[in-house]
């Protein structure tokens, strides 16, 4: 398969955010690093994601929607010719308790992909300590390829 | 514990406020809740689809009710899931069941299944371990 350039890829990524609704909007996410390595994505603090009443603790389920979609980014970047995608299952485990008011990081990679299928794997921690993991999960998508393709589609802003 | 009780205990914690469900039914080995569409639950831009990810935090809140409904502060202490996805989430109210299928002293496993039209037709099932210590 031909390399990917990393311009095509960071362009890729900058129209995934953008034209992400709903939760992608609210998570608020920056994209750090784009490469056929994988993606680093930035999550800033926001109490919407905890569950204590003092706001300090997030709840596994932001972690799990962070690494779900970042997945979903790994692979919009680095398979071309996607024409949609769906998540078929998603394994997270939680290291330790995700307290701290500190951005969240993710790193996810594509390990495989098929034409039908991608693999990917990804870990979460808090900036700055990247020593000490919050949550580390795997998931398998499928793939639709096609000749219209999910960029071209969210560029135009018509259903795929 | 009656309903209202929980509901009420669902209502304190922010993130939950987010999901936006309500607790239907619950006994000792079950907790069944709703989930209202909300704008920011869409994960696919073009379709309006729920987030394969907010599908998993709503049966992950409903397995640590089911599991904890008297909880103090924070919810039961999540370990770990597996969550396949059966078929898209689309706009409008989600159903999720947990069954404890174990509760030991230490840990409990519950299994949850999704739906929207009808209990048959599962958007989402999920295994997930709790930590009670």
């Amino acid at each position: 398969m031909a390399e990917i350039s990393r311009e095509y890829m960071e362009q890729v990524a900058q129209m995934w955010n953008a034209r992400g609704k709903g939760l992608i909007t609210h998570m608020a996410l920056e994209i750090e690093n784009v490469s056929s390595e994988g993606v680093r994505v930035r999550m800033p603090f926001n109490p919407d994601f905890c569950v204590d009443k003092d706001q300090t603790l997030l709840h596994g389920g932001i972690l799990t929607a962070l690494l779900d979609s970042v997945f979903g980014l790994a692979n919009f970047v680095t398979i071309k010719g996607i024409s949609s995608m769906a998540t078929l299952d998603l394994r997270v485990d939680y290291l330790r308790a995700a307290r701290s008011r500190a951005d969240v990081i993710v790193n996810a990679h594509c390990f495989r992909k098929t034409r039908h299928i991608a693999f990917n794997a990804g870990n979460i921690w808090f900036d700055g300590h990247e020593d000490a993991e919050i949550a580390r999960g795997t998931a398998s998508f499928a793939l639709t390829r096609g000749d219209t393709s999910l960029l071209e589609a969210m560029t135009k802003g018509k259903a795929s | 514990m009656n309903l209202q009780t929980v509901n009420a205990n669902v209502a304190r914690v922010p993130f939950f406020r987010f999901l936006n469900f309500e607790v239907q039914s619950m006994d000792d080995f079950h907790a069944e809740a709703e989930m209202t569409f909300e704008a920011h639950h869409i994960g696919n831009p073009i379709m309006e689809h729920y987030h394969g990810g907010i599908i998993a935090s709503f049966m992950e809140a409903t397995a640590a009710i089911a599991v904890q409904p008297d909880f103090t502060e924070v919810p039961a202490k999540p370990i770990n899931l597996t969550v396949d996805y059966l078929r898209p989430g689309v706009k409008g109210p989600l159903y999720a069941r947990a069954n404890v299928t174990r509760k030991g002293k230490r840990i409990a496993s519950v299994s949850v299944i999704t739906w929207q039209t009808g209990r048959e037709k599962q958007v989402a099932e999920g295994l997930y371990h709790f930590l009670l210590v």
